[in-house]
């Protein structure tokens, strides 16, 4: 348990502070998109044998990149460019799972997520790839402020928009990944969009939208963390509703004190 | 011999075989106030688009102070038509003008109210970006390009959906920029009464050139025809 509550900590930190530039940019569905198609990767590390965590992690990385190109140079909107992807990724790995033979409880817990599948090496690779985005998104936080609000802008003012979101898609993808264990292919892109959607109901600047934002998905994975041990329930679902029972709660309340 | 400010040569661009603009060639000195007018769809926008190097030319140059766009960047402004984007993401007024920065002492953030109130918008930093007005949006553009020392402001349609109050600021505070700091501002406007009050030259477009000069030349029944048909009349020249 203690190690499922550091893993989703770190979890918390970087995907709620993704989630602000990924919702201000319109892009709720690309996490979806990337933990789906994902499941080629743990289908791969499951035939072949690799470590699941790092593979998934590497082919969200490339399918990222071919999502990015399918949406720039192509006639593809980016909505359309996240379905091909998602639907082929996934369409590839189940094609793969296919030729396993017997039960891959490993699977299951990729799947709906299990905190009590994450192991020393998982928590391992979470935390250190949650560590580098969040210190890289720090660093270059105004630049990539810039490229997601005012991309014409941050052109004109001689900076590479497209740079700044080729690796904002890049680290959606890890930190996407980094969350599968704890909620699952089918879930992890709720713990990118709940807390945002939550925070800026109730932010007016940037700053406190990620603060508040990071402190509202800290919340969220824990407590339903918390509770889906002692009521022994599945942790992904019991996450996201959370997250989602938090969101209808909070959303009548700003409704009600307006 | 001076070199020009901006300089367009032979300018082609198409979409899908659609002749978007043809042949487009002109030039303007630093300093100058280029009021561009067209009917809808002649190509205004795509041409503005050329110039910020957004879009690329099937054929012909772009040259500020006579090397390629690119070395201009970060001495350019834009100022859309619409800014697209969800009002309600919590941004402030500061810390959308905060998002450029240029290293500059004289332009960093402390600067930042004295742009403000240089466009009327005094003590608005903390404002919420989603809840300020078209106009006021407008101001804030401006406000940033003043802040950065820009040497090219392009307008696309400034006063395109907002009240005659709010346009009448916008298009006075560009004046006063343009008298002041001898900022070069490129104007995309459908209105005719713009390029009376306002242009030093004016360049008339439907896909090709029908017409480049300053005003009380280059604008005559013929050309307000070709651009306009009927509603040619409307046009009234300025007394010198």
């Amino acid at each position: 348990m203690i190690r499922a509550i550091a893993a989703g900590s770190a979890v918390a930190l970087v995907l709620g502070y993704l989630g602000t530039f990924i919702v201000t940019r319109r892009l709720s569905f690309i996490g979806d998109g990337l933990a789906h198609a994902s499941l080629l990767g743990v289908a791969l590390a499951i035939l072949l044998g690799f470590a699941p965590l790092p593979t998934a992690m590497l082919t969200a990385v490339v399918l990222a990149i071919l999502i990015y190109y399918l949406e720039r140079r192509t006639n593809l909107s980016g909505d359309m460019a996240i379905a091909i992807i998602f639907t082929s990724g996934m369409a590839l790995g189940l094609i793969l799972l296919h030729f396993y033979s017997g039960y891959q409880p490993e699977l299951m817990s990729y799947l709906f997520g299990n905190i009590l599948a994450i192991s020393r090496w998982d928590l391992i690779s979470i935390i250190s790839a949650s560590v580098i985005i969040i210190t890289f998104l720090t660093i270059f936080f105004r630049r990539f402020l810039f490229a997601t609000f005012d991309p014409v802008g941050a052109y004109l003012a001689g900076k590479k928009p497209w740079l700044y979101d080729l690796l904002l898609y890049i680290m959606t993808a890890v930190a996407i990944i980094a969350g599968i264990k704890l909620v699952g292919i089918i879930l992890v892109s709720a713990l990118l969009v709940i807390p945002s959607a939550i925070s800026r109901l109730y932010t007016k600047s940037f700053v406190n939208f990620i603060l508040l934002t990071i402190l509202l998905s800290f919340l969220i994975i824990n407590s339903g963390l918390i509770l889906s041990y002692y009521l022994d329930l599945p942790s992904g679902a019991t996450i996201v509703l959370t997250g989602s029972i938090l969101f209808m709660f909070l959303s009548i309340t700003k409704k009600l004190i307006k | 011999m001076e070199i020009p400010y901006l300089q367009v040569n032979n300018l082609n661009y198409s979409i899908s075989g659609q002749t978007i603009l043809h042949d487009i060639s002109f030039k303007i000195e630093k300093g100058d106030i280029l009021v561009i007018i067209g009917p809808n769809g002649s190509g205004k926008t795509t041409l503005l688009k050329l110039i910020l190097g957004v879009i690329k030319p099937d054929k012909g140059t772009i040259l500020i102070n006579n090397r390629n766009v690119k070395t201009a960047l970060g001495k350019i402004a834009y100022v859309p038509q619409k800014f697209d984007f969800d009002r309600n993401t919590p941004i402030t007024v500061k810390e959308f003008i905060a998002l450029e920065k240029c290293g500059k002492r004289e332009h960093g953030l402390r600067y930042i109210s004295d742009a403000l109130a240089q466009v009327g918008m005094t003590g608005k930093e903390n404002k919420k970006l989603g809840v300020l007005s078209g106009g006021e949006f407008q101001r804030l553009m401006i406000a940033r390009a003043l802040l950065h020392e820009k040497e090219l402001l392009i307008f696309d349609e400034p006063a395109a959906g907002i009240d005659l109050q709010g346009e009448a600021t916008i298009y006075s505070l560009i004046s006063q920029i343009n008298q002041k700091k001898g900022t070069t501002c490129l104007i995309v406007s459908h209105e005719l009464s713009v390029v009376s009050r306002f242009a030093k030259q004016v360049l008339c477009l439907n896909k090709s050139l029908v017409c480049f000069g300053p005003p009380q030349v280059a604008i005559t029944p013929e050309v307000l025809k070709n651009l306009y048909g009927s509603e040619a009349g409307l046009y009234h020249h300025h007394k010198h």
